[in-house]
């Protein structure tokens, strides 16, 4: 079996860092997909020979840009063992879309709905207090994880080929996803709190008046779920504030 | 002065809009992270901070998934920052209230980074029958070339949403401007809380988990009477 250097994969994790790149409506991750596996390919078969192999790479290929790697690193074990003349019964094109789709489902749930507003949370409540180092604490919180599943994911798929897809089922992504998602509602509650408190102590106003955010919060959300734009919700939303504006010095007088 | 301030909006636009798609994604393209990044560079964190945090649940609960586009958040924190910034510094305002009508006019516009975002795509893809060219007649690094124009295409498409923000903004803030700031001037703090709020009514309303408003309403009142009494 051919040995492939270090260099060699850190070349291939690195171009899987630019893998949407090219992204497109007819095959999405597919050009990136080739441009990641390109250094490989060259170092495994001849001209005539990559032809043929570059065509099962080239086609349509979607998944998670953080889960690729682990795709990745388990086609490469698989491109050596097929270059060794092993056959393990699973095609390469067979593999991707079998994994591709899925992981595209759990990446995210997982980093998109759940850990992102758990991250922006965090960022919002230190941001609300002025604190320069919001954006920071974002970065380092959002992307630890991320960054893991792209080295580990890489790896364990390039030791572990087929297999790898155990890896990351042993690591129960999508209770993970539903865990992140609840804390980040608790959180983003919180943060409501805090920005509500913050500007009823600050202009000097009634503190219950704050419970009222909860139904216009509820009522905002029930509209999104109906299919308005977060668009037309801040249109409206600071259009109704100017025109409250108007009467508040009316409403004032009456409240205690 | 200016030029020089709207030239390094558009570097960070790049870099960013990069960061939103097509390279990394590490994340520096979220409002909270881009917005405070282009106002350090121009000398004022605190208004990038504002805007980060104003813009950054917006367009959250959209996600990139697949085919879907969501509106360019990341171009109308970094344009809505620099006009805040750069313009204000010119019209001599820099108050919340000013730093609201910039974001006021910046996210409609952002809505046009739909278009050169899902414009670079189909560019991309008219490119595909090109890079099969290259694939048959064995041109395999004309194939990886092809790949990185792809990255090129969504820089033009970044700054192209930031230059229409930009150039809107340089129109509409000096007319606007002596009409809306006296009345923004009462509402600035109201709008300041409304568009998070709004950010993360639109979460909730379509986040996929259960009893999310129970725990909405559980922690946020626990944390509001915390803050009350304590």
């Amino acid at each position: 079996m051919v040995k492939i250097g270090r260099w060699k994969l850190f070349q291939v994790w690195l171009r899987l860092l630019l893998l949407q790149g090219s992204w497109n409506f007819e095959r999405l991750q597919g050009g990136g997909w080739f441009y990641a596996m390109a250094p490989i390919l060259r170092l495994l078969y001849g001209e005539k020979e990559m032809l043929r192999i570059a065509r099962e790479h080239v086609g349509y290929f979607n998944t998670h840009p953080y889960l690729a790697p682990a795709v990745a690193g388990a086609v490469i074990r698989l491109e050596l063992e097929r270059a060794a003349g092993n056959d393990h019964g699973v095609g390469i094109a067979e593999f991707k879309e079998m994994v591709g789709t899925p992981y595209a489902a759990v990446g995210d749930a997982l980093f998109w709905g759940g850990l992102r507003p758990l991250a922006a949370g965090v960022a919002l409540l230190l941001a609300a207090k002025g604190l320069v180092v919001a954006p920071i604490v974002f970065l380092v919180l959002f992307n630890a994880l991320p960054l893991w599943f792209r080295i580990a994911g890489f790896l364990s798929g390039y030791e572990l080929g087929l297999r790898s897809v155990e890896f990351l089922q042993r690591r129960k992504l999508p209770d993970l996803a539903i865990r992140a998602k609840e804390a980040s509602v608790v959180l983003l509650g919180g943060v409501a709190a805090f920005l509500v408190f913050q500007l009823l102590d600050g202009e000097q106003k009634p503190l219950w008046l704050g419970f009222l955010a909860v139904p216009a919060v509820l009522l905002c959300g029930y509209l999104a779920r109906r299919g308005i734009s977060t668009l037309l919700l801040v249109l409206i939303s600071s259009a109704l504030i100017m025109i409250c504006s108007i009467f508040s010095a009316d409403v004032v007088v009456w409240l205690p | 002065m200016i030029a020089t301030e709207l030239a390094i909006g558009a570097g960070v636009a790049l870099i960013c809009g990069l960061d939103r798609t097509a390279a990394l994604q590490v994340m520096i393209s979220r409002p909270i992270v881009a917005a405070p990044l282009v106002a350090w560079l121009l000398g004022d964190v605190g208004v990038g901070l504002e805007i980060g945090l104003m813009v950054e649940l917006l367009w959250l609960a959209r996600l990139p998934v697949g085919a879907a586009i969501p509106p360019d958040d990341t171009q109308v924190a970094i344009a809505g920052t620099v006009l805040a910034v750069s313009l204000g510094g010119l019209l001599g305002q820099n108050g919340l209230e000013y730093q609201l009508l910039c974001l006021l006019i910046a996210i409609p516009l952002g809505k046009f980074g739909q278009f050169f975002d899902r414009f670079a795509r189909q560019y991309n893809g008219r490119k595909v029958a090109q890079s099969d060219r290259h694939l048959e007649s064995g041109r395999f690094r004309a194939m990886e070339q092809a790949h990185r124009m792809g990255l090129c295409c969504f820089g033009l498409a970044a700054v192209g949403t930031y230059l229409l923000i930009i150039c809107g903004g340089l129109i509409l803030i000096p007319i606007l401007a002596p009409l809306l700031l006296p009345s923004l001037d009462a509402t600035a703090p109201w709008l300041r809380l409304a568009l998070p709020l709004v950010g993360i009514a639109v979460i909730l309303g379509t986040i996929n988990v259960n009893r999310a408003l129970t725990l909405f309403g559980a922690s946020f009142g626990m944390a509001f009477l915390l803050m009350w009494l304590v």
